[in-house]
């Protein structure tokens, strides 16, 4: 576990690195935008992947917790009470608390009636933003920006910045969701997801499993929602529309539930090919479309697991033959993502 | 033999990846050095809006085109660049930094619904380029002094200014007619509401004897109005107002004709005015009362023809709203450039823009200004007018003073703590 956390640990800086060291390499501002947008939304991916491909919990209303932390720290910010770092613990703690509510009555259905009782709630807070219009803005959002005073020498209005403080959250919290991966908590999970009456018969309280990974979940969404709010300087109703569930749960089809980094790479697609598909031409859904349809016939999962499973094959292949001590290690490469 | 392939795959997968961000970082046209000014346009070119992003892309190409082919500005063409939005403000404010960093635009037309023109008014805060709004009618984007942004106008309608216009226009109605019972129907979000509020406000203002009896809140673009017609059946009021637009309206009026409700109820409606909603009711009744959003016969000018001519000729379908708002914003830029002999910084043009004054023909006297101390539009049309079953559709526009609205406008504005 040590030795796991120490290469994590590792990694991630070895991507923190790299993550800092594009503009610098590409000093041109539209770079440093596009990957602002795709670690909030990368980050929100990877949020719902928690529940989707490690505990088999298909939400619909993740986005409601991505809003959550947009609005409540935006709100927090405009009030001018507060600094950017203690603005987003108290949204990222506020949105804890409203996904340990939700998933309190949520983890509690299973299947398609989860699916929708989350949807639901979305739906809910969703009519909430836009009616409370005197607090949210209504369908206009919030509006007169969200300030960003510095705090210990870092000003976030400063667009270099701002990029490096995403990155650095960025990373922070994949760190955080690869330790819940890879803990005993996480195998429980898929335990959970693979047969929950056996878990339950060996004595996993599942419940309670499915409503700490729920919250952790709706937690992390909370903070891609804040990295959003930061970038446009604003937090509006489509954030918790149904509509920006459904994108997460495509780039999620799209990179893969399996591989750990699968829905980063399924936000970097899905940007990459809506951000140019949508300079050429308007029809951008239909190419959208074709493309995703492409990949779903034709790889029959997301890219990141099918490059695995290539990769895995590849090896096998060119391994010498398997002694009977070692044929069972293959049955671990599903969880070692 | 593996080895070797893994290794090669590595270095072709680290290949791509640096092509990839090379290509993501490089510009497509270094727009800054060449003889083209570009003009971004951040706007909603797709889903079920598209036609307000289609007819303002339109307008600007229409204007953009006379003036290049009128030898430009001191050798310099103008040159649109246009994004879809699809709706959604994050995206909006994307898709503009990307105009102006990635695409070398060094103006911004925003042609955004209003949520979008927020977002875009607050990258224009970051990237002060010139930025004017011409498609948000929130009264709050140029009013409220917290939100001004020292480079971004709007040339475009504003809420406030219709919801006097409509008041004073509703209430010399009622009053002639004997209106008393009145009833409204319109879209439940926050447009819907506060454009309501505001119209019954002023209306009430200059006519006291007006009752509201009941008002009914069908969702965004809800299908079917039967609820909401069969309610003002049983309510019977005498009037009705509706802030229902686009396609939501002709389905209303559609629906009402089944109903007859419109021979016994007298309707006002902020948007029915627009060509694309007024041709695409099969049976238009006549008599429904509109607020302006453009008609090629008002105001009654050569220049007015001339642009609906042009407009209709590049378009293929009569201007909307959207449309001449554009035009005009267009224009603006134009002459802000001449002054500026071609300069294009955002500060440089905001100084010549303050206070501007342009011959239009789509001023309801001889000039449109853009008011040097809110960066808004006024002097446009604001008449009502009544509707006919055939072309021109809309006939009778009753002309509201400026000078009423603006008097109004200052009251509103010191209720409001902008003033």
């Amino acid at each position: 576990m040590r030795a796991g956390l120490m290469r994590d640990l590792g990694l991630g800086l070895i991507g923190l690195v790299l993550l800092l060291a594009l503009p610098a390499l590409f000093p041109h501002p539209s770079l440093r935008d596009f990957l602002i947008y795709v670690i909030a939304y990368g980050l929100l991916a990877m949020s719902l992947n928690l529940l989707v491909g490690l505990t088999g919990l298909v939400s619909f209303g993740h986005a409601a917790y991505f809003a959550s932390g947009a609005y409540v720290f935006g709100l927090l910010m405009q009030g001018g009470a507060v600094s950017i770092p203690v603005a987003m613990l108290a949204a990222v703690g506020g949105t804890a608390l409203l996904a340990l509510v939700i998933g309190a009555i949520c983890v509690r259905l299973k299947e398609i009636y989860f699916s929708f009782i989350t949807l639901a709630f979305q739906m809910f807070i969703h009519s909430i933003i836009l009616t409370w219009v005197d607090l949210t803005g209504g369908d206009q959002g919030l509006r007169g920006g969200i300030p960003r005073p510095p705090f210990l020498g870092i000003d976030l209005g400063d667009a270099g910045t701002l990029y490096a403080f995403c990155a650095v959250v960025f990373v922070a919290c994949l760190l955080v969701m690869r330790q819940v991966w890879q803990s005993p908590f996480g195998y429980t999970l898929r335990m959970i997801r693979d047969n929950p009456a056996r878990a339950n018969f060996l004595g996993v309280d599942v419940v309670r499993m499915k409503l700490g990974v729920f919250v952790l979940a709706g937690t992390m969404a909370s903070v891609a929602g804040i990295i959003m709010a930061l970038f446009v300087s604003g937090a509006f109703p489509e954030f918790g529309f149904w509509t920006t569930s459904g994108e997460a749960i495509f780039m999620i089809m799209l990179g893969g539930t399996q591989v750990f980094l699968g829905p980063v790479i399924g936000a970097f697609l899905l940007q990459l090919l809506n951000h140019y598909v949508t300079i050429w031409t308007h029809h951008h859904g239909l190419v959208l479309g074709i493309v995703i349809l492409a990949i779903v016939l034709g790889l029959r999962r997301g890219v990141a697991d099918y490059a695995m499973a290539w990769l895995a094959d590849r090896r096998a292949a060119a391994a010498p033959p398997a002694t009977p001590a070692k044929a069972a290690a293959p049955a671990e490469t599903k969880a070692a993502g | 033999m593996s080895n070797g392939a893994n290794v090669t795959g590595r270095r072709v997968l680290l290949g791509g990846a640096a092509a990839g961000a090379a290509m993501l970082a490089m510009p497509r046209i270094a727009g800054a050095q060449a003889k083209v000014i570009r003009v971004g346009m951040p706007t909603i070119l797709s889903g079920r809006v598209a036609i307000l992003g289609t007819s303002s892309r339109a307008a600007v190409q229409y204007a953009f085109g006379r003036i290049n082919e009128a030898g430009g500005l001191g050798g310099r063409t103008l040159q649109l660049v246009e994004r879809d939005s699809k709706g959604r403000p994050d995206e909006a404010a994307k898709v503009t930094r990307d105009l102006i960093n990635n695409d070398g635009c060094e103006i911004i037309i925003d042609g955004e619904a209003s949520s979008g023109g927020f977002a875009v008014h607050e990258v224009v805060r970051d990237l002060p380029v010139l930025c004017i709004h011409t498609n948000s009618e929130t009264s709050s984007l140029t009013a409220d002094p917290k939100l001004h942004v020292k480079t971004a106008f709007r040339c475009a309608r504003q809420g406030i200014h219709d919801a006097v216009a409509g008041g004073v226009y509703a209430s010399g109605i009622s009053k002639q007619r004997g209106l008393k019972r009145w009833m409204t129907c319109s879209p439940d979000y926050a447009y819907g509401r506060d454009n309501t509020a505001e119209f019954l406000e002023f209306a009430k203002m200059y006519d006291p004897a007006i009752e509201v009896v009941d008002q009914v809140w069908p969702r965004l673009f809800a299908p079917d109005y039967t609820e909401n017609i069969t309610k003002a059946l049983q309510v019977k009021p005498q009037a009705m107002y509706s802030a229902l637009w686009g396609g939501d309206l002709v389905s209303f009026i559609e629906q009402s004709n089944l109903y007859r409700l419109f021979p016994n109820v007298a309707l006002f409606s902020s948007s029915l005015g627009d060509p694309p909603v007024l041709t695409a009711i099969k049976q238009l009744p006549a008599g429904l009362h509109t607020a302006y959003r453009y008609n090629r016969n008002y105001p009654e000018k050569p220049a007015n023809t001339a642009f609906a001519d042009g407009f209709t000729a590049l378009a293929k379908h009569e201007p909307t709203n959207w449309a001449w708002q554009n035009y005009v914003a267009a224009q603006f830029i134009a002459e802000a450039l001449k002054r500026t002999n071609g300069r294009t910084e955002g500060a440089a043009l905001a100084a010549e823009l303050k206070g501007m004054q342009i011959s239009s023909g789509l001023a309801v006297e001889e000039k449109l200004t853009l008011r040097d101390t809110d960066h808004t539009l006024i002097g446009y049309p604001t008449a009502w007018g009544r509707t006919v079953p055939k072309a021109p559709f809309v006939e009778d526009f009753a002309p509201i003073p400026w000078s009423q609205i603006l008097e109004m406008e200052t009251q509103w504005k010191k209720q409001k703590g902008y003033a």
